[in-house]
């Protein structure tokens, strides 16, 4: 009796959870239709929920003070940021596109890299959309790579430029005389300095980067741009970089046999003297440490003389966005000089501007010129003329993988 | 009659706004984890059900690896916690004086989250840590990096101190209060006759907690098997315990992937639900050794 109702009960509840699930669908008539004035309308008094990584004080503060303040002024408009993990908005998203629900809850994704590839490729976003703002027509060189391509992928205009990075690495004047300027160079500081450098594991996103750096440097990048997916083709074309891999292992922290999981905890290790470099993905790192003490004053940014990967950060508009036209208003606002200059400032962010500055008028032009890059940093010219693609998104994994193979294993 | 049906039926209707939630959300996604490691993900076009996934993640070196590894640290330290955490319990016991402090203070570690116990063990262990600065400064050793490595390591010290840290406590807990209000009189009677402590302690007393030492050692087993945050943060690069390689698979940006990570997941609810019978086992067990 008790188990016949139990079972009853629980059949019930599965069932109504699985009806429950298909709302109202409630179909607009589509915003890139409409004129840019009109979608300014619509975007009027709205809230804008903008979903993205909130690892970063700085970069949160930017969006919540000076951002939403100016969506505010300008248009009326409410931009909710909402901190979180990328891998957790994409599985959020291919929830609801599971259950087929027309109205999600993101408004705007901040996206790259294999994440865009991966939404793209599963129908998760919405457009195309870039050729409808204003700014990106004035502002930006769509015949750029690094605007047409996400990590070897088409964009499509599926996602507007929001950002540059490129990968540097940090030491401390004091303690290293002389940088190396390549592999080899790196090698011999490592046998100088035994257990004093190490990198974060992939898949870490900045370890992830520095070991295609090391790869690019070794074996080139040219002939990744157009390699097959396919896990032994990348591995023979990678060989000697992980042969390279091996050989610095032992000189390594802990002499290789494990490495630090995130890069904020190589940031720790850094500031504790624990090791004598560290990395990031974004070029002022430096001098936002040094700003707030965690670093000392004598930290210094360098490169390799082949260069160091950069990449294109993106804004993306999910399939069921709820409100596009704001979407679309607050990633036009994100695109003109003023916000871009602003963010460009080491001072609230120091994220590298998007716009192509052929395009800018003189006084366009000074926004930028007149922000003082901080301590520790490279000069823009240097960083932008040692730039290197990223990789096909799609080879990543592939290499992560092998890298989880072949490195820190034990007993070889 | 109705009566009857009426108060058999009630607590079930009472439950209905809970069981909803608990078991619409947890069921389906249980489900939800199965049919997709069989490999059906409609979403992203994987369309044929197969055991190959299966196959592939039980064969594979570095999947065997993590669930030895995982198995390792939880025994490791739950036999060390039960140990330790018998002869405290006896100990307050036996000092019945300071009884009042003795109480508050080991009962602290259980209400602080893992993480933090995490980072405790981080911030005294790890080669810029507490201790190895204290041992740098006395001149036990010549550099902080001489000290042991005992986080990040192969070994799992790291993930085991914090452990212990947390789960001596907890059998310290519940083996002293079974403890103290077990009847004072056999322990007199066996004195009396002449047994010295150790005898009562081996012969009484411990045969008396024995079930409720044996229900807690898989509570705090089965709990470190399926626990993520303590190995995610102090664990080493390999081996990864298996909660740690399931987020780390899950996480991947390959969709093609998700049937691996619903694999382990399949596999972690397996044990869990092992240890569950397990435990409502050495229940019944209990209740036939009271009656």
């Amino acid at each position: 009796m008790k188990k016949k109702f139990l079972s009853i009960l629980l059949i019930l509840v599965l069932a109504s959870s699985l009806v429950g699930c298909s709302g109202n669908k409630k179909i607009e008539g589509n915003v890139l239709e409409k004129s840019w004035e009109d979608i300014l309308a619509e975007a009027k008094g709205t809230t804008v929920n903008f979903y993205g990584w909130g690892g970063s004080q700085k970069v949160n503060n930017w969006i919540d003070t000076y951002l939403a303040k100016r969506l505010k002024e300008e248009y009326d408009i409410t931009l909710n940021r909402v901190p979180m993990n990328i891998d957790d908005i994409l599985n959020k998203l291919l929830g609801e596109k599971q259950l087929n629900s027309q109205e999600g809850t993101i408004d705007i994704v901040w996206i790259n890299g294999e994440n865009f590839y991966t939404a793209k490729e599963n129908e998760l976003l919405f457009g195309p959309f870039t050729d409808k703002l204003p700014n990106f027509n004035k502002y930006i060189d769509n015949n750029s790579d690094e605007v047409k391509y996400d990590f070897g992928f088409k964009v499509d205009g599926y996602e507007a430029p929001y950002g540059k990075a490129q990968l540097v690495m940090i030491y401390d004047k004091n303690k290293i005389d002389t940088i190396p300027k390549n592999y080899k160079e790196l090698l011999e500081l490592a046998k100088k300095n035994p257990g004093k450098l190490t990198y974060p594991a992939p898949p870490d996103f900045t370890g992830s980067a520095f070991v295609r750096n090391i790869i690019y440097d070794i074996v080139g990048y040219k002939q990744f741009m157009n390699m097959e997916p396919d896990k032994e083709t990348v591995e023979k074309a990678i060989k000697p970089a992980i042969d390279y891999l091996k050989e610095l292992k032992p000189y390594l922290w802990r002499e290789g046999k494990t490495y630090p999981a995130t890069i904020s905890q190589l940031d720790n290790m850094f500031s504790d003297n624990e090791v004598l470099m560290t990395m990031s993905y974004n070029p002022n790192h430096a001098a936002s440490k040094i700003q707030t003490g965690e670093f000392p004053d004598t930290t210094n940014t360098f490169i390799f003389d082949n260069g160091t990967i950069g990449n294109t950060h993106f804004l993306a508009i999910p399939f069921n966005a709820p409100n596009k036209a704001g979407a679309l208003a607050v990633i036009n606002f994100i695109l003109s000089p003023e916000a871009q200059a602003s963010k460009y400032d080491p001072k609230n962010w120091g994220d590298l501007p998007v716009l192509d500055n052929n395009k800018l008028s003189d006084s366009e032009m000074s926004l930028f010129t007149d922000v003082k890059i901080g301590k520790g940093t490279l000069p823009q010219q240097y960083l932008l003329d040692h730039r290197v693609p990223e990789m096909p998104a799609n080879l990543i994994p592939i290499i992560e993988e092998i890298w989880l193979e072949n490195i820190p294993v034990e007993g070889e | 009659m109705s009566r009857i049906l009426n108060t058999k039926i009630k607590p079930y209707i009472l439950l209905i706004p809970a069981l909803t939630i608990l078991i619409g959300i947890f069921i389906s996604g249980l489900i939800m984890g199965l049919v997709q490691s069989f490999g059906y993900f409609s979403v992203i076009g994987l369309k044929d059900f197969t055991l190959k996934y299966y196959f592939e993640v039980l064969t594979d070196k570095d999947f065997l690896q993590s669930l030895r590894f995982s198995f390792y640290i939880s025994l490791i330290s739950s036999v060390i916690a039960v140990i330790v955490g018998v002869i405290l319990a006896y100990s307050i016991l036996r000092s019945r004086h300071k009884k009042s402090i003795e109480e508050f203070i080991y009962k602290l570690p259980i209400i602080v989250p893992h993480t933090i116990a995490a980072l405790l063990v981080y911030n005294l262990f790890s080669q810029s840590g507490v201790v190895p600065r204290i041992f740098y400064n006395i001149g036990i050793i010549d550099s902080q990096s001489q000290f042991p490595s005992l986080v990040f390591d192969r070994v799992g010290i790291g993930i085991i101190i914090a452990y212990l840290w947390k789960e001596i406590p907890f059998i310290a807990m519940v083996v002293y209060t079974i403890l103290s209000n077990i009847n004072d009189k056999l322990v007199e009677v066996a004195l009396n006759l002449g047994a010295n402590n150790r005898q009562v302690f081996w012969h009484i007393l411990l045969p008396l907690i024995m079930p409720s030492i044996f229900s807690s050692f898989i509570i705090i087993f089965a709990f470190s098997f399926g626990a993520f945050e303590v190995p995610y943060l102090l664990g080493p690069t390999t081996p990864k315990t298996l909660p740690v390689k399931a987020y780390i698979e899950y996480t991947n940006p390959d969709l093609t992937n998700r049937p691996y990570t619903m694999v382990i997941n399949m596999i972690l609810t397996f044990i869990s639900v092992l240890f569950v019978w397990i435990y409502s086992r050495t229940f019944k067990l209990i209740s036939k050794y009271n009656g």
